[in-house]
């Protein structure tokens, strides 16, 4: 996997660049954010690692600038203060995840796990299928503006149909999105959370909003609308 | 420039107006006095001419001879004060009473018949006399008539004493008036200002150190500024002691680590054999530095004036971002937030609380977790606010509630975290005034965490 590391202290770059080369990755890296976003939008980049107090350009302005064109691999953030506004500030603004300092080089290659296997970010903010609307930045969905409360795998599922919408996906590439562990795997919780989609989404039976196409997998029947 | 004191002030206000009234008052009754005063000397006069008239008769010599009625009339009596002359119609004196005698008094005048004349004259001892002329058609027989003149004086003198006596007596009085309004005005704003005076002496007690706040049972005017500075003063002190144990607690914890490193540094061999041990006591003192920071950042404590920090987009923001973080669990955060309730206090400090009870609420949980704010009427402002987190998860035992917001104690060494989360939730609960309550959920069967926070 390709991995970029933008952090402007250079023991704390270097260390984790030995760590993950070591470990099988591939790593860039840029020591400020003007450098990081370069690197972040030209080279083919599967997930990386920023942290939040850069020179240049803040760590934050960098995920928001690489998130609006278009980016979404994964994202950790490396966070001094170990704050919860920190946090949601980076998590809000399009990171996926988060590593507060100082850290132990294991947790952090764990968490990277994860983010590889899940996919980070969102195209846009948000999605319209339909009277479907999705927001990604709250992890809302509204029905006819009606505001509808999903778990974050019901939520996970319906983002990555809507995203895909008129596309079949099967149950296998559903069921990647959930979980980072393979062992971990259930293969009907994908039928458990679509049923229990349809039942949230379309009480009385008349949107019918997820097709089920047997033997192949499942497909959003609404048509995708420019997003707002 | 000190201000003058508000006593000063309001008596000074009263006392103004006051006096000027009251001598405005004796200006007024002394002008009233004085024109009854002369108005009732003309009248005497005028009688005393009339009387002259009634008493002249025409003698031998075509004189006048004035026949007193009253043998004791002050007329006979020279210097008497009481003077009357008789002129003809050319000015030419016909008779004068004794009483002119040694005066110098010139009286009368030439007057046409129905003429009258009033005039002040002074006489050679220095005393005003008032005189009253009168032009008449004298008839001493029948169809016969002269033309008179006829002029009664009578000092000033006793009018003017009695004149005297009035004002002075009339100064007098006022004057006592006076002082008893403004004694009993003052008596009565000492009475009214006790509060404020109060409040001088104990704002001094609590200056000095003598007292540790102000005392309760002030007027409504005051009470707001008595609670307000009481509350003032309260955090204060427990910002103070926050700060004095958080250094302690630094000092005190980081030299446990230290011994142990300092007691393993060995030989060169020894060093690299004991590198796990020095990773480990590491990890503490960087994990203790940073908790101790943490708490000495915390703001706390209700400053005056504060405003409302709206609750619900700060849910909302960690709702999203924990979705994110605990990805790997099929997790639903439900909200029963109302938009227009908010804590009264620093956002860091409310940012941290949630975060700390939400972020453990999800490690723990199974699948759902609720949060729920509500605004409880029934208990003391400000510290209404009430935020309750529940979990699905396995819940903490009875016996380990208590223990588990101890400093670094946690209930189940699984679940990663330094334990240190919730200790951090009560010290900045307790830097508020509120109150943190750990319980077991009856809706979801889990662990109940309620945070009890001044807010509106």
């Amino acid at each position: 996997m390709r991995v970029l590391v933008v952090e402007d202290e250079a023991a704390l770059r270097e260390a984790l660049k030995s760590d993950l080369t070591a470990a099988g990755h591939t790593v860039d890296v840029a020591a400020d954010g003007e450098e990081g976003l370069y690197a972040a939008t030209e080279y083919p980049i599967d997930v990386a690692i920023i942290d939040l107090g850069l020179p240049k350009l803040s760590g934050l302005e960098l995920i928001r600038q690489l998130r609006a064109r278009g980016k979404t691999y994964g994202v950790l953030i490396l966070t001094a203060r170990d704050s919860w506004q920190d946090k949601v500030e980076g998590l809000s603004a399009g990171a996926d995840d988060y590593v507060a300092k100082p850290f132990h080089v294991a947790e952090v290659q764990a968490r990277l796990a994860a983010l590889l296997r899940r996919s980070g970010g969102w195209a846009s903010s948000r999605l319209r299928c339909g009277p479907l609307e999705l927001d990604s930045r709250a992890q809302t969905v509204t029905v006819h503006g009606q505001a509808v409360e999903l778990t974050s795998f019901e939520y996970r599922i319906l983002e990555h149909l809507m995203l895909r919408a008129g596309e079949v996906l099967s149950k296998t590439e559903l069921t990647e999105r959930l979980y980072a562990q393979d062992f971990d795997r259930d293969s009907n919780v994908v039928e458990v959370l679509v049923g229990r989609l349809r039942r949230k989404l379309d009480p009385d039976d008349t949107l019918k909003p997820i097709e089920t196409l047997r033997g192949r997998g499942y497909r959003l029947s609404l048509p995708r609308s420019t997003a707002a | 420039m000190r201000r003058p004191s508000v006593s000063r002030r309001l008596l000074f206000a009263v006392a103004v107006p006051l006096v000027l009234f009251f001598a405005l008052t004796i200006g007024v009754l002394d002008g009233v006095f004085r024109s009854l005063s002369n108005a009732s000397l003309r009248e005497l006069l005028a009688e005393q001419v009339v009387g002259l008239v009634t008493a002249a008769d025409l003698n031998r010599d075509g004189g006048i001879d004035v026949n007193l009625l009253d043998p004791e009339s002050r007329l006979d009596v020279p210097g008497s004060g009481l003077y009357a002359v008789v002129r003809d119609q050319n000015g030419k004196l016909l008779w004068s009473s004794p009483s002119l005698n040694g005066t110098g008094l010139e009286l009368g005048m030439r007057l046409a018949v129905g003429g009258a004349d009033f005039r002040y004259l002074k006489a050679r001892d220095g005393t005003q006399v008032a005189e009253l002329s009168r032009g008449l058609q004298w008839d001493y027989a029948a169809g016969a008539s002269k033309n008179l003149v006829f002029t009664a004086a009578d000092s000033t003198e006793p009018q003017r004493q009695q004149l005297w006596r009035f004002r002075q007596q009339m100064a007098g009085w006022f004057a006592a008036l006076v002082l008893a309004v403004l004694a009993t005005m003052a008596w009565m704003m000492r009475r009214a200002l006790a509060p404020v005076r109060r409040l001088e002496q104990e704002i001094a007690a609590v200056e000095t150190g003598a007292a540790q706040g102000l005392g309760a049972d002030y007027p409504r005017e005051l009470a707001g500024v008595a609670k307000g500075l009481n509350a003032l003063l309260e955090s204060e002190r427990n910002r103070i002691a926050h700060y004095r144990d958080t250094l302690g607690n630094l000092a005190h914890s980081l030299k446990t680590p230290l011994a142990v490193i300092r007691a393993n540094l060995g030989t060169a061999e020894e060093v690299a054999a004991q590198r796990a041990t020095l990773q480990h006591e590491i990890d503490r003192i960087a994990q203790i530095v940073d908790h101790q920071l943490k708490r000495a950042a915390a703001a706390g404590g209700v400053t005056l004036g504060q405003a409302s920090v709206p609750v619900l987009p700060l849910v909302t923001d960690l709702r999203a971002a924990l979705l994110k973080v605990h990805a790997h669990k099929d997790l639903g955060i439900d909200l029963d937030v109302p938009a227009q309730f908010g804590f009264l206090g620093d956002t860091g400090d409310i940012l941290e609380l949630l975060g700390n009870v939400l972020d453990n609420a999800c490690k723990w949980c199974r699948a759902r977790v609720a949060v729920s704010v509500q605004l409880d009427g029934a208990r003391e402002v400000p510290h209404r606010l009430s935020i309750v987190v529940e979990d699905d998860g396995a819940g903490i035992a009875a016996a380990d509630q208590a223990r588990v917001i101890e400093r670094g104690v946690r209930a189940d060494e699984q679940v990663p975290g330094h334990g240190l989360g919730l200790a951090m939730v009560r010290e900045t609960v307790a830097l508020y005034g509120g109150e943190l309550i750990i319980g077991s959920s009856a809706k979801l069967g889990g662990a109940r965490v309620e945070l009890r926070l001044p807010g509106r």
